[in-house]
């Protein structure tokens, strides 16, 4: 027992937990910066959201210390079953959402918020990774691939009922987990094409959208006019979009309540009364009835957000203000700035020196776990690794996107950095998992 | 191999999103400054520091005006919210419909913009509202500085300081509503001068919590630039002395040092305490000085215009002699006046007939009715209308008819009419009996008070004149505009000059005409003078300058309703002279029976009679009014 513990040490893998650290350490850093006052300066006051932070980084600590302790079987052994349990949790939440006033994203313990949805992200990675390597093999059929969609729609819809949309999107990520175990790129390729034009149809009139792509196929079909088959796709592509356009369209403009259409503008970063303006140009097939963009004032509040992330990183030039010295970050004028807008905090106070070194390093750390997955042996080990970088993965393009204004407004924490202890727990438990299973890999080649 | 493809995939799209973040990165943080600026006035409350303005000294230094710190209460309207508004209401002592009126009010002129809420916060109530405005991170103090005054009179030089219109504020944007600038006087001469330049300091204010000091560690503070001290000409004592003088009577004074051009003292009666016109009470008695019927806000020294009377003998005489058409020896009868036709100019009874010198110390009217007959019918000049015109030029070129181009704004350029009102008045050939009354300084002829003084000033000068002015020194280096230097050049040349001022030496001479009121000792050189007043009693003018040889000062007194020169312009003008030539100032009065007359007498009620037709006893004073 002593000796395989000795082993397992030495080859875990320390670039990665020697990022981690320097992640979560930064993450601490910003989050003080972002949230202590002349008043409330000192380290270990555990009244304000650093001093929490604290408490949480040293249960985070103790969660890992037992993670490296557990047998690297465990995790392939129990992922059905810890699976089983956050599912039950999620329903539990939903059932008791349905007592209290609304929909509820956490279990409240003594002063504790427990958010199932963060575990929910592990024990899909651990259910999927267990699926695919029961059969150890490298064609999946079109029905286990419907059981693996399941596999990560099931939570996804549970999470999606709490109304926490930006965590239900994460489970999207898993498209890239299966795109990697031999899913047909194209289906990302459709599912990124039908997003984009969703989008579209709702910033430009249908008419000039639907135009724009009988173009497109025109210019095609006209290149390879021998080829029936490409002309063949050429049509079907443009039939099949018109539709999707129109019924979008439809949908949106008549379907939808303004104040639902607003929700959806102002996350996409549309201003409300330039989408009225081009809904009443003729360009338009459904026409929408000016007098409905009443509720305008709700938008306001979503671009406030973004508008105030932008001026607060724009704010750091080229070396930014130095730590705890970002005049936007101490005038708390990012709201939700030490949770999902933390990267503000880094981007005015490091500046644009600081910030891109942070992208780097964030990006090389994924990079690592990348290939840390690709190195496993198992199949359960890589499809793990491969789902442990890719949640982070998505989750940092995402928040990032947002700060940055390149995205929607989706409150999807940083790993490792944003406030909670949840976030931090699972993100932890996440990579430490996969870093004892990496370590294990020795013992699985010794197996072999 | 198909699964390292994979990887690469992978590690490709982090590379591209990777340079994607970069590439926004650095469009945010270095290319697109607006961010970064948003980022300064977003997070921070713009105090303005406001410079000390530069205080104003007499010429010996003695301190006429000075500063005091005001404190406003300032909030950015759209930044008001989320607060303890019963708490703030309380220490202000006000209630909260009238505090919510306040922040509507502010708030009409801009959301945006940090405006007063609170304007000149009572002792009691800063130093309260300093202990709690902790809690109120929007509210924020500015410390403004307002006039305060050493002295109870000067006010018409001083002038007074004043909030702008919106159409100032517009115009001029260094200004921010409530701020206050130099309205007239001195004040707004050297406006730019004396207020310095606004400092700022950016205060980092927390959204919903407390106020956090200075953003980046002043890296975007200013530093005001303080105003820069004024040296005035005047000469308080001689001022304030000439100030008594002239109480209770309507009239001006001005005393000039004719070398230099210094203004010595500028009189105006009735006049007003410029304490008046600061802090609170300033609007409200700004309002009752306008609408005062004794006009104490007129300038009359540099704004009316009086006909000069006899004194503008001396400067007819110049011009004649200049002309060639008179030379000291040239005598004229006179038998109780000028008569031509049916004209008649009326003179009092002398010796006749009367040289140059002569004619000037006994004011003779025909000797100058002919004299200016001799300038305008000169058969140099092809008609009377050329011979005016030649004639306004010397005038010009005594500052008569135009600006003298003080340093205090608003001066009026007194009455010269044009060749083309006497052709309207007259028709096309008119001819200088016409004008005959100008001869003697009536009639369509207009001189402030200030254009009499540079008069006097011009002839002790011998021919040229420095532009008045009231500043001595600017700033620390005691810098002088140029245009205070420069010597204008009269059109009369320097000789001319000897013969008028024997002449007006013997004005204050036992047989001049304000032989009279001459003090012992002193060798006054004058021209007593009587404008003719339409509304009632003649109107009293003397120009001086002493010493004869050695002038020093040079003097012109009005006053209104005053009668003839001698009654009341003399002696005052001679009591000035007396007391700014004993350096000393405690020498007593040569003529104690004069100074007590001149002290005594009230011309105030029959004025103000002239002026309104009621008794001046029935109009109460709305503000006490100085040294009454
Ligand atoms: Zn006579």
């Amino acid at each position: 027992m002593y000796n395989t513990r000795e082993e397992e040490k030495i080859h875990i893998d320390w670039i990665t937990v020697i990022i981690y650290i320097l992640l979560v350490a930064f993450g601490a850093l910003n989050i003080y910066s972002a949230n202590s006052t002349p008043e409330h300066s000192s380290l270990f006051d555990f009244k304000t959201e650093y001093g929490k932070q604290f408490i949480w980084i040293g249960i985070a600590a103790i969660i890992v210390f037992f993670i490296l302790l557990t047998d690297a079987n465990f995790f392939q052994f129990s992922a059905y079953g810890i699976y089983g349990i956050i599912l039950l949790l999620l329903l539990a939440l939903l059932a008791t959402g349905s007592f209290t006033a609304g929909a509820q994203a956490w279990f409240k313990i003594g002063a504790f918020k427990l958010q199932p949805s963060e575990f929910a992200k592990y024990a899909t990675a651990l259910a999927l990774a267990k699926f695919l390597g029961t059969f150890d093999i490298k064609f999946i059929g079109k029905k286990n691939i419907m059981i693996c969609f399941g596999i990560f729609i099931l939570p996804m819809a549970l999470t999606l009922l709490q109304n926490d949309t930006g965590s239900a999107l994460v489970f999207a990520c898993f498209f890239l987990v299966l795109f990697r175990e031999g899913l047909s790129g194209w289906w990302l390729v459709l599912g990124l094409y039908l997003a984009a034009i969703f989008v579209f149809t709702i910033l430009f009139p249908s008419l000039y959208l639907v135009g724009f792509i009988l173009i497109i196929c025109g210019i095609v079909a006209y290149f390879f006019k021998s080829h029936k088959q490409i002309l063949y796709m050429c049509a079907i592509i443009f039939v099949a979009s018109s539709v999707f356009i129109f019924s979008v369209d439809f949908m949106f403009s008549k379907l939808l309540q303004p104040h639902q259409q607003q929700r959806i503008l102002v996350t996409l970063n549309q201003d409300v009364s330039e989408y009225y303006k081009h809904k009443a140009t003729e360009f338009s097939l459904f026409k929408i009835d000016t007098k409905k963009k009443d509720e305008k004032k709700s938008k306001r509040d979503y671009s406030y957000n973004v508008r105030q992330s932008k001026i607060s990183i724009g704010a750091g030039r080229w070396t930014g203000n130095g730590f705890n010295n970002g005049t936007q970050t101490k005038a708390k004028l990012v709201p939700e700035q030490h949770t999902d807008f933390i990267f503000c905090t880094v981007g005015e106070e490091y500046g644009f020196l600081g910030s891109a070194l942070f992208v780097l390093t964030y990006l090389f750390f994924i990079g690592r776990l990348y290939f840390l997955a690709e190195r496993q042996k198992t199949v359960f080990s890589r499809v793990y690794g491969y789902s442990c970088a890719s949640i982070i993965f998505f989750h940092f393009f995402v928040n990032v996107g947002m700060a940055l204004g390149l995205l929607p407004v989706i409150g999807i924490p940083l790993p490792f950095m944003s406030y909670g202890g949840s976030s931090l727990f699972s993100f932890s438990m996440l990579l430490f998992t996969f870093l004892k299973l990496d370590a294990n890999r020795v013992h699985e080649i010794n197996r072999m | 191999m198909e699964r390292n493809h994979k990887l690469y995939i992978f590690q490709i799209t982090l590379g591209v999103i990777g340079l994607i973040f970069i590439v926004r990165l650095f469009f945010l943080q270095i290319v697109d400054t607006s961010n970064y600026f948003k980022a300064l006035s977003y997070g921070s409350n713009e105090v303005t520091i406001y410079p000390d303005r530069g205080t104003i000294v007499d010429r010996f230094g003695k301190l006429l005006v000075y500063n005091d710190a005001v404190y406003d209460l300032m909030a950015v309207p759209e930044k008001v919210k989320n607060f303890d508004k019963v708490r703030l209401c309380k220490v202000l002592q006000i209630d909260t419909f009238d505090f919510n009126q306040r922040i509507l009010k502010a708030g009409r002129y801009n959301k945006k913009v940090a405006s007063i809420i609170y304007k000149s916060l009572p002792i009691n109530i800063y130093s309260q509202l300093q202990e709690i405005l902790y809690d109120y991170p929007p509210f924020f103090i500015e410390t403004k500085i307002d006039r305060r005054y050493n002295i109870k009179g000067a006010a018409h030089v001083l002038g007074y300081m004043g909030e702008l219109t919106e159409k100032q504020l517009k115009a001029e944007k260094y200004y921010k509503p409530g701020d206050i600038k130099g309205m007239s006087g001195l004040e707004k001469g050297y406006e730019t001068y004396l207020r310095g330049w606004k400092g700022r300091k950016l205060v980092l204010v927390d959204k919903f919590s407390k106020q956090q000091g200075s953003l980046a560690g002043g890296k975007f503070d200013s530093v005001p630039t303080t105003g820069q001290n004024i040296i005035s000409s005047l000469d308080l004592d001689l001022q304030e002395f000439g100030e008594k003088l002239l109480a209770n009577k309507i009239g001006s004074i001005v005393a000039i040092e004719p070398q230099t051009g210094e203004v010595l003292a500028m009189v105006n009666s009735p006049n007003y305490d410029p304490n008046l016109l600061v802090g609170q009470t300033r609007s409200k008695n700004f309002g009752a000085l306008l609408m005062d019927p004794r006009k104490p806000l007129f300038n009359r020294a540099i704004k009316a215009g009086y006909p000069p009377g006899s004194t503008f003998k001396t400067i007819q005489a110049l011009i004649g002699l200049q002309e060639g058409v008179l030379h000291p020896e040239t005598r004229y009868y006179c038998s109780r006046g000028f008569h031509l036709g049916s004209l008649t100019v009326g003179c009092h009874a002398h010796g006749s007939p009367l040289n140059l010198e002569n004619s000037i110390a006994q004011s003779c009217n025909a000797y100058y009715c002919n004299v200016y007959r001799s300038i305008l019918d000169n058969p140099k000049y092809e008609s009377v209308q050329d011979a005016y015109i030649q004639w306004s030029k010397y005038l010009n070129s005594f500052g008569i008819g135009v600006k003298t181009g003080i340093d205090i704004p608003e001066e009026s350029t007194g009455i010269l009419k044009k060749p083309a009102y006497f052709e309207k008045e007259f028709g096309k050939n008119w001819r200088s009996a016409n004008v005959i009354s100008m001869s003697i300084g009536q009639g369509q002829i207009g001189l402030t008070p200030l254009q009499m003084c540079n008069l006097s000033a011009t002839i002790a000068n011998k021919g040229y004149w420095i532009t008045p002015h009231v500043v001595k020194a600017i700033g620390d280096n005691k810098w002088l505009p140029e245009e205070f230097k420069v010597k204008h050049k009269t059109m009369v040349e320097s000789r001319y000059f000897d013969s008028v001022i024997v002449g007006m030496a013997r004005v204050c001479k036992p047989g001049g005409t304000a032989g009279r009121q001459g003090i012992e000792g002193i060798e006054i050189c004058a021209k007593t003078g009587t404008a003719q007043n339409p509304h009632g009693e003649d109107h009293s003018i003397f120009i001086a300058f002493a010493p004869k040889d050695t002038p020093k000062i040079a003097i012109a007194v009005v006053v209104e309703n005053g009668g003839f020169g001698n009654t009341y312009a003399a002696p005052i003008a001679n009591l000035l002279i007396e007391r700014y030539l004993a350096l000393d100032r405690v020498v007593p009065t040569k003529r104690p029976d004069m100074l007590e007359k001149m002290l005594k007498a009230n011309l105030v009620g029959a004025a103000i009679y002239n002026l309104l037709k009621v008794d001046s006893t029935l109009l109460k004073p709305i503000i006490p009014l100085k040294a009454q």
